[in-house]
């Protein structure tokens, strides 16, 4: 028997307000994969990963996650996902330590000192997100991706704000988690070097 | 994130915003002073509304601390999070409540001996003033969160909607006053603070989950 895709997407739609963004969208998506999601300002790039996720809700439509329907409750999805938005969910009174502490609480910061020294964050560690650049911020939530251990990948956006060496860096990263089996689903208005993500056009 | 790593963070920052408390603090004593002031300051009239001056002030007090606590985690991203995290939001929301519980109580629970000096209250009122505010606060607190929820993505009229929310502080309201009324004139009042846990266990059972379906729906949007 074949094994399950990581992901199945069936006829979804999609509602929001009073616009369609997208009828009978269906797309799987395997193992090791990175995928783009296309598409102009306001297709409903972000409202797709977060109908995924679970936080916009799909009007019709089924999503297996590995063989399993977690249209009804994503729990099992969420258990193996990192997703960060446009609004990355710093608290901006907390330094970047403890930041990291909240949402990477079983990883010792110290252990990932030469991670943290190639983000340019090791001098800013204790301090408070909101005295940090836009872009210090954007790597602060990114280092994320390297202190935790998830398959699933959610990154809307993740260049913006960052410079090229960030960039440069995010997508090795991502590279090396496809490369390890993991799947990152992004999308991003800037073109990317690297890496040649799979492409899903995103249009009514 | 975990229960833990997110029960601390959330201490950590109320303990950084600890201006916000110390104004609704301060907002609490101002009316309480302001009875006495604007309607008679003799003691025979303070012994018996003490009580009742006290919790009104608890009251407006602790709508207006936490009428706001889901703002900022709405504006920063924060409430994703937590809907993503596999952590189970009713209990997130329960940690949160908790903190916010602990962070204003405590500081009102040592300002109150002023206070009740103030108002001429007895000792014996004293202790049931203290056991009302404990057993009877969560459920504000509880209840306040529902409606925190509810006006979390309004921009405007949220403090309105909050006051919708005071309907359901009525008969915490009346159970605590009506205890401590009884204890000044010598009657029992067991079967008062009773009822004001009874209130508070049974928020404890429904707010979370109330609280977390509107920050879905909030979030969804
Ligand atoms: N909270 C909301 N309520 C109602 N409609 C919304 C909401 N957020 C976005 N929309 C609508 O959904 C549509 C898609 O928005 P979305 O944010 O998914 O676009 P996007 O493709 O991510 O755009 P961008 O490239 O600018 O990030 C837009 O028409 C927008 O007006
Ligand atoms: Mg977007």
């Amino acid at each position: 028997m074949q094994s399950a895709d990581f992901l199945t997407i069936t006829d979804l739609w999609i509602e929001r307000g009073e616009r369609v963004l997208c009828k009978e969208l269906s797309f799987s998506v395997q193992s090791g994969e990175v995928i783009r999601i296309l598409g102009e300002n306001g297709a409903g790039k972000s409202s797709l990963l977060k109908a995924l996720l679970g936080t916009v809700l799909i009007d019709e439509g089924s999503i297996l996650y590995l063989g399993e329907d977690i249209t009804a409750d994503r729990s099992n999805l969420h258990k193996d996902t990192l997703y960060i938005g446009h609004s990355v969910g710093l608290k901006k009174a907390l330094t970047v330590r403890e930041n990291l502490a909240l949402y990477c609480p079983d990883v010792s910061i110290e252990g990932y000192q030469p991670i943290l020294e190639e983000l340019g964050l090791a001098p800013f560690l204790d301090m408070p997100v909101n005295k940090l650049s836009q872009g210090q911020a954007r790597r602060t939530a990114l280092s994320r991706l390297w202190l935790t251990q998830k398959s699933l990948w959610i990154l809307d956006e993740p260049f913006s704000a960052l410079d090229d060496q960030a960039c440069l860096l995010l997508e090795k990263k991502i590279e090396q988690h496809s490369l390890a089996g993991g799947v990152v689903l992004l999308t991003t208005h800037i073109p990317l070097s690297s890496i040649q993500p799979r492409e899903l056009e995103f249009a009514v | 994130m975990t229960y833990f790593s997110f029960f601390k963070s959330e201490s950590l920052l109320l303990w950084r915003h600890k201006q916000d408390t110390l104004n609704a603090l301060l907002f609490f004593v101002i009316v309480v002073t302001l009875f006495p002031l604007g309607i008679d300051a003799t003691p025979d009239f303070l012994t018996v509304s003490a009580g009742g001056i006290i919790w009104c002030a608890t009251s407006l007090a602790v709508l207006m601390s936490i009428s706001r606590m889901y703002r900022e985690d709405y504006e920063d991203g924060s409430l994703e999070q937590w809907l993503v995290s596999g952590l189970y939001l009713p209990f997130l929301i329960l940690l949160k409540v908790t903190v916010q519980w602990l962070f204003m109580i405590a500081p009102l629970l040592l300002i109150l001996p002023i206070v009740g000096g103030m108002l001429y209250l007895s000792e014996e009122s004293f202790w049931v003033l203290v056991a009302t505010l404990l057993l009877g606060s969560p459920s504000l607190f509880l209840i306040g969160s529902i409606g925190a929820a509810l006006t979390v993505s309004l921009q405007q009229g949220a403090m309105l909607l909050m006051l919708l929310i005071l309907p359901m502080y009525i008969p915490i309201l009346i159970f605590a006053t009506s205890a401590i009324k009884a204890s000044e004139i010598g009657l029992p009042y067991l079967g008062s603070l009773a009822m004001l846990l009874a209130i508070s266990l049974l928020s404890l059972v429904f707010a979370p989950f109330m609280a977390a379906a509107s920050i879905k729906a909030s979030v969804n949007e």
